[in-house]
């Protein structure tokens, strides 16, 4: 009997040896961002770029596995797992916006020159050749916006000082088709309906008052007619976005602030499909105020760049436009959010978003231990933020 | 019965030593997996390491002009003596598009176990020849200067520092 006792208690030595032993397994990966994760946007975030630059206007490749943006004036892209980062114009380029519309094809809204011209042109470039070379296949451009589904891009074309047309372009930069009915006015934003059939336009009329005007477009029957007009002192910012809940826009004015600096203030709106009535956008709350928004891939969210109010931080948020609901996405303690139309992107399965911030400016000298290319706050840089379960 | 019992404490005693032994090689074996997976200590005092301190009043003063005096202090604090080592200082721009990186360069021939020196640099740091990359439609902002200060040796010790320097045009 002791000595079964006595095996006992020795077995239970062994075991507690072989447990100390097993805890050397037990330390913790380490981080595989390459860097630290900026905690001045909430957890989850992830950095895709790093390093000094002026950046914006995030696009995501077809599958996902890259990123192009706009810094300084010209186009880079890299794969979001590996900093491979690539230029794809040369550096005097001028471009205003960025998309993919192959896995190796971008289309750049832009100026070879550096001037900042209007109307511009649209190129093509590829994200993986070596050479910088663009290739111009529309000019006098207005604006651009993916075709749903579909390789090609829809790029809107000044036709007359006073009026637009529509041209549906190719990833190798062929016409596919123009769309001859001219619109009245400039057309500033366009975007495709979640069936793809349909574009809605966001235009601006010239005059002693100039207003804005929303327009649809049938792709097929090639079109379109009138669906809203503004008053004279709103205006259209950034494209509208055609959801499954109805045609969302940011509109509004800058206002004067007690200090006598013009502050914008931006609500969003939305055109239901029944009655095609504008109204205030139902789900984000009075006294919102919109910067930026853009659809998800399959039409159901929309992602938003604004504040709660007009003393609040900006911050993303989603906004369930089947429930009605509104999410915020970051916890933005001190960081600056980028507020142009096109600094945000959607990856293309609606698992995260793409937003451009940097860290509040410093009046002092800022050190670091570490190499200029691995910083990140101190400089604009693009962020992943995971939206959660797609729907 | 005394027999048996000291047949059990011996048996007992035995898988005591037994356990003790595992418990040791265990322990030691968890150690040296923890040390593996760690970073090197950047001044553990054991091997060379370098140091490099930047003066932030210094910084402070600095203006976007030329001839602007910079000291940079290098230290080895670690417990052997170095030689070769090498200082550059790079100013470059936070408008990436712009071309003109200026580069300093100074070399200690020894730098001994325990000590700091201060070198001393004459930077040039007004801007660059503007571009239609620095125009206002490519970067709404006037960029900031960027200094990035390395000091390395042959057999691979090496340190940096970057310091980003705010705004100032005047003197």
């Amino acid at each position: 009997m002791r000595s079964r006792a006595a095996l006992l208690i020795a077995a239970a030595l062994l075991a507690a040896g072989c447990a100390h032993a097993g805890e050397a397994i037990s330390i913790p990966p380490l981080p595989d961002t390459g860097g630290r994760v900026n905690p001045g946007l909430g957890p989850g975030t992830r950095p895709l770029s790093s390093g000094p630059g002026y950046k914006g206007s995030p696009s995501w490749s077809p599958r996902g596995d890259r990123i192009a943006y706009i810094v300084d004036g010209y186009v880079a892209a890299r794969s979001v797992k590996a900093a491979d980062v690539r230029r794809c114009t040369t550096t005097d380029f001028l471009a205003e916006d960025v998309e993919w519309t192959s896995e190796r094809g971008l289309m750049i809204l832009g100026s070879p020159s550096g001037a900042r011209e209007v109307p511009r042109s649209v190129y093509r470039a590829g994200s993986a050749e070596r050479s910088l070379g663009v290739e111009e296949i529309a000019e006098d451009a207005l604006t651009m916006g993916p075709a749903s589904g579909e390789e090609s891009m829809l790029i809107a074309l000044q036709t007359t000082p006073s009026a637009s047309g529509l041209a549906l372009v190719g990833d190798d930069g062929a016409v596919e088709r123009v769309y001859t009915g001219t619109i009245r006015g400039r057309i500033t934003g366009v975007s495709v309906s979640p069936d793809g059939r349909k574009a809605v336009l966001a235009t601006r009329t010239r005059g002693e008052r100039p207003y804005f005007e929303l327009h649809v477009l049938d792709l097929r029957e090639g079109v379109h007619r009138r669906i809203a007009r503004l008053d004279e002192d709103l205006e259209v910012f950034g494209a509208p976005q055609w959801t499954r809940r109805g045609i969302y826009y940011v509109a509004g004015r800058n206002e004067m602030s007690a200090d006598g600096s013009a502050a914008p203030h931006y609500e969003l709106y939305r055109i239901p499909p029944r009655p095609a009535e504008p109204e205030p956008a139902p789900g984000v709350g009075e006294g919102f105020v919109v910067s930026s928004i853009r659809v998800s891939p399959e039409g159901g969210r929309l992602a938003v760049i604004g504040r709660l109010d007009t003393t609040a931080p900006t911050n993303l948020y989603v906004l369930d436009l089947h429930a009605e609901d509104l999410e915020a996405l970051t916890d933005n303690e001190d960081m600056v959010i980028r507020t142009g139309p096109d600094d945000l992107a959607w990856s293309p399965g609606g698992e995260s978003i793409a937003i451009v911030a940097r860290g509040a400016l410093s009046k002092e000298p800022s050190v670091h231990a570490a190499p200029a290319s691995a910083l990140l706050d101190d400089f604009y840089n693009i962020y992943e933020v995971p939206v959660g379960a797609s729907r | 019965v005394r027999e048996a019992a000291l047949w059990v404490s011996g048996a007992a005693l035995a898988f005591v030593a037994t356990a003790g032994a595992f418990l040791l090689l265990a322990s030691l074996a968890a150690g040296s997996s923890e040390r593996s997976l760690r970073p090197n200590p950047r001044s553990s005092g054991s091997g060379p390491a370098l140091e490099l301190r930047l003066d932030g009043d210094q910084l402070a003063s600095l203006r976007a002009l030329p001839g602007q005096e910079l000291d940079v202090t290098v230290g080895n604090t670690g417990r052997k003596d170095l030689s070769n080592v090498n200082i550059t200082l790079v100013v470059s721009s936070e408008n990436t598009a712009l071309s003109g990186l200026r580069y300093y360069r100074e070399t200690l021939d020894e730098l001994a176990s325990g000590t700091f020196v201060t070198v001393h640099f004459y930077l040039d740091l007004s801007a660059r020849e503007a571009t239609a990359a620095s125009s206002p439609a490519a970067v709404p902002e006037t960029p900031r200067n960027i200094l990035e200060v390395r000091a390395t040796t042959p057999e691979g010790t090496s340190a940096v520092k970057t310091a980003i320097l705010p705004l100032r045009l005047e003197s």
